[in-house]
């Protein structure tokens, strides 16, 4: 644990539980209240329109869905269709809070100190011991420090940690993989960093193995199937309450697992803007308040567990509408055991990269937790929320503007803190050394090619490798390379890519036969590809 | 008269627009304080009244200026950038040192920054602490402007509060009417682009066109000004409004006492002169030619502009800028 990070920051979820309560009916307090006020103004924003949309959402849902229970769910909503027209206001307003007061207990979370402090002091050498084959119980006691090898931690943390003990802290990582939450949670106890709370999808807490520990580690469930508005409010509110309390967050702006693997650009703003107005109701209330600092994070898989289930899902037509994936390769036990003791058991398999944090309007903030503006100037941060009198005060579009203004600059720090791993660089060379040689510049068009029909030559496949990695490293803003691949010969990085991209995954991405390299998966090959898929590089050779 | 911070306009610059636009506002009762880091035209306007852009002008008593930004962030927290394109980004990096997060500024600047291709909205981002930033753009002239003409301008900010201020303290009755929006991306490009575009017509009209050929090359300018507009995020209708058409007319208005530095340099090219001309219209060419490159859009006429431009198309075949718009889609 590290010492320098004061305990009051790093203890705070420790306390949760004893919140759990009061958050729950402030959170229900404010929703209601703010529905209450609005319905004074009649029309579309009147009681009957919020429940009837609640009513209509859940009815279409249910109506899909099968079993005893939803169906009893169904006949509820109906209910409640049919009696809206009739019910007297106070009766409306019993609803609303009977609703609210619901989905507020369904979100919230939990904290049990004694599971975090199993999952940080036991569960990583057990972890370590478990994915290191060659690990004899000898070697148990430096199984942390194996672990420590496979995942490389980078970036400001001595200011991070500063900032955790003079406000609250979100972290914001990219997301390619559901193990994410783990890697992350490994790298912040790693580097001092207190634990989080986060939103977690409903569906992952069908994993009983990870369900215990996302239920006592205070992750809070979203359940993505609510599309009524009234429920984004609950959540949108709950996040809010818990950054005015103290309690350091973590969403992932992307919202769901890059299927791509590009690095997410159009981020989800929803929690993102919570930032803001948490920081707007805590200046309302202290002028001294604590301040709210985003930490954007990326993470670096050599291989990435689901990259099969998540590329086929991005190329299927049906790909952008299925948006809960429940039978990807996390949800096989057997699958996440294989990868950890093929890939991320090896040196280097992961490297997350903490960027400086930023405060809710894209300044970056330096270790006094001051917020600086382009010129490094300090800059006061509530200045922004001031109206013409001077006063703090909420403004919805405006503070939407300023997360959409925080949106932009974490796709571009995302950008340009990825880093590029054997698997990007090669699988990126050899989608542009095939483009080149089939003469298809359509990435559809080309993936139908038969896989054996492009043989690329190992010696220019090398050349295009240089060739990248002059155009990364020319190109700071999109990205860096692994530090062991400034100086590595072409030749090592493509036999080691090829090695890598063979453990794993179902299908080999590339094979080596004679003088020549195969594709033995476009798909697998387009994935890796991606990771650099907005840097603006083409073989011309 | 007492100035509050929430009612005094602050314009950054005591150049023409500038100076027009605080007698415009002055003369209406409204509080304005200009900057100028020059302390003579700073002692001219305080003290006799007059600036150098309008030498026979007497300038309404409630306008003032000072050369201390400090002074000037604290007077005012609407703030208008009023300086050359040339000039903005080194007056901005001192003006940063003085405002703060509560300052809202827009600009009037019809061009792109100094260098390359970037937008004044971005420059004022990066060189202040200023988020709420927006842009007012459209045929206003100075002149008319100082003379109480009446005329619009287009204010387009993402933040409704810089909108809804602007239309507060610039709108005066029947003088000057402010349209509102939310696509500054558009109206910033409408505007620099423009200038671009209003070399082709100086030089369509060095060469003799007639009136209906002159009539097709507006209106095709302003076609390709939007698909290239569309292509990089903004509103297409924003370059068919005063940000777009309405400044394409002024800036190619044959008339002299109107006649833009653009324009002109279309009418010199006709004469062989004004190559590699690195004004603002001749700026916003090749950065618009840049722009359609990447986004792999074919812009004819910004090409043509460029080509005669960097003296890769002789003066006396200019003629081809003619023929490519007749010939363009």
């Amino acid at each position: 644990m590290n010492p320098r990070v004061l305990p009051e920051a790093r203890d705070r979820l420790a306390t949760f539980n004893d919140a759990r309560a009061s958050i729950v009916d402030q959170v229900v307090g404010r929703v209601v209240d703010a529905h209450i006020e609005l319905a004074a103004q009649g029309q579309d924003d009147s009681l009957e329109y919020v429940l009837n949309e609640v009513a209509f959402s859940e009815i279409r849902r249910l109506e899909k869905s099968s079993g005893r229970e939803n169906k009893k769910r169904l006949g509820r909503w109906h209910e409640l269709a049919h009696k809206l027209g009739h019910m007297s206001e106070a009766d409306k307003r019993e609803e609303l809070t009977s609703i609210v007061r619901y989905h507020a207990q369904d979100i919230a979370g939990n904290f049990n100190p004694k599971v975090y402090r199993f999952a940080n002091d036991i569960l990583p050498p057990a972890l370590s011991f478990l994915l290191n084959p060659i690990s004899g119980l000898r070697e148990g006691v430096q199984a942390l420090g194996a672990m420590a090898e496979s995942i490389r931690i980078d970036g400001p943390l001595d200011t991070i940690n500063k900032c955790c003990e003079k406000g609250t802290l979100v972290l914001t990582p990219t997301h390619s993989s559901n193990l994410d939450s783990i890697v992350l949670g490994f790298a912040m106890n790693r580097s001092g960093l207190p634990p989080v709370t986060y939103g977690a999808g409903k569906n992952l807490f069908s994993n009983a193995f990870m369900s215990f520990f996302m239920e006592n580690l205070g992750a809070y469930r979203v359940d993505r199937r609510m599309r009524f508005s009234l429920y984004k409010e609950v959540l949108k509110e709950y996040s809010t309450i818990l950054l005015e309390r103290g309690f350091h967050s973590l969403f992932f702006p992307g919202g769901t697992r890059s299927r791509s693997n590009l690095v997410e650009k159009r981020l989800k703003l929803g929690l993102l803007g919570t930032t803001a107005t948490a920081m707007v109701n805590s200046l309302q209330k202290d002028s001294a308040s604590r301040r709210i600092f985003i930490v954007p994070v990326t993470i670096n898989y050599r291989l990435v567990l689901e990259a099969e289930t998540l590329i086929t899902d991005y190329l299927a037509d049906t790909g952008k509408s299925r948006y809960i994936i429940e039978d990807d390769e996390f949800s096989r036990l057997g699958r996440i055991v294989d990868f950890a003791r093929k890939t991320l058991a090896h040196e280097g398999a992961a490297i997350v990269k903490f960027g400086t944090p930023l405060d809710p309007f894209g300044n970056e903030v330096d270790e006094n937790g001051d917020s600086r503006d382009g010129q490094g100037q300090i800059v006061d941060p509530a200045s922004y929320l001031q109206n013409r009198e001077g006063q703090v005060c909420a403004d919805t579009q405006r503070d939407s503007v300023y997360t959409r203004m925080l949106g932009r600059k974490l796709a571009s720090v995302y950008r340009r803190d990825t880093v590029f791993l054997e698997t990007h660089l090669v699988a990126r060379a050899a989608m542009e050394l095939a483009h080149r040689r089939s003469g298809i510049s359509d990435v559809l068009r080309l993936m139908r090619l038969s896989e054996t029909a492009l043989a690329l030559p190992s010696q220019e496949l090398a050349e295009v490798v240089d060739a990248l990695r002059k155009v990364i490293v020319a190109n700071p803003d999109a990205g860096s390379l692994e530090e062991s691949l400034l100086s590595k010969p072409a030749d090592e990085i493509i036999q080691e890519a090829i090695r890598f991209m063979s453990k794993y995954h179902t299908k080999r991405a590339l094979y080596q036969v004679g003088e020549h390299v195969r594709i033995g998966s476009m798909k697998l090959l387009y994935y890796y590809r991606n990771r650099s898929g907005h840097l603006n590089f083409k073989w011309e050779g | 008269m007492p100035q509050s911070t929430q009612d005094t306009i602050g314009i950054v610059g005591a150049g023409a627009f500038g100076v027009a636009l605080a007698a415009m506002l002055g003369r209406a009762g409204r509080n304005t304080l200009l900057w100028s880091q020059r302390q003579d035209v700073v002692d001219k306007i305080n003290g006799e009244h007059r600036c150098s852009s309008f030498p026979d002008v007497e300038l309404p008593a409630t306008i003032r200026a000072s050369t201390d930004v400090e002074e000037f962030a604290d007077t005012a927290r609407f703030l208008v950038v009023a300086v050359s394109s040339e000039t903005v980004r080194e007056r901005l990096r001192v003006l940063g040192t003085a405002v703060t997060g509560r300052h809202l500024a827009v600009h009037a600047i019809g061009a792109f920054g100094p260098q390359g291709d970037m937008r004044v909205s971005r420059i004022i981002s990066q060189e202040t602490p200023i988020l709420r930033t927006g842009v007012i753009a459209g045929p206003s002239m100075a002149k008319d402007l100082m003379a109480g003409s009446g005329t619009s301008l287009v204010c387009a900010s993402e933040f409704d509060e810089v909108t809804r201020e602007a239309r507060r303290l610039l709108e005066v009755p029947s003088i000057m009417r402010l349209y509102t929006g939310r696509d500054v991306i558009g109206a910033e490009l409408a505007s620099a682009l423009s200038g671009a575009y209003t070399i082709a017509i100086g030089l369509a009209d060095g060469l003799g066109v007639g009136i209906g050929t002159r009539a097709v090359l507006i209106t095709r300018a302003a076609r390709e000004m939007s698909k290239l507009g569309s292509a990089m995020g903004a509103s297409s209708e924003t370059f068919f409004g005063l940000a777009g058409l309405g400044n394409l007319l002024v800036r190619s208005s044959v008339q002299g006492e109107h006649r833009s530095p653009s324009y002109s340099l279309g009418l010199d090219l006709v004469s062989g002169n004004g190559m590699g001309s690195h004004g603002e219209g001749s700026r916003a060419a090749r950065a618009g030619l840049r722009m359609a490159s990447a986004v792999g859009l074919r812009v004819p006429v910004l090409a043509t502009i460029v080509r005669i431009l960097d003296g890769e198309i002789e003066a006396a075949a200019a003629a081809e800028l003619v023929k490519t718009v007749a010939e363009s889609e």
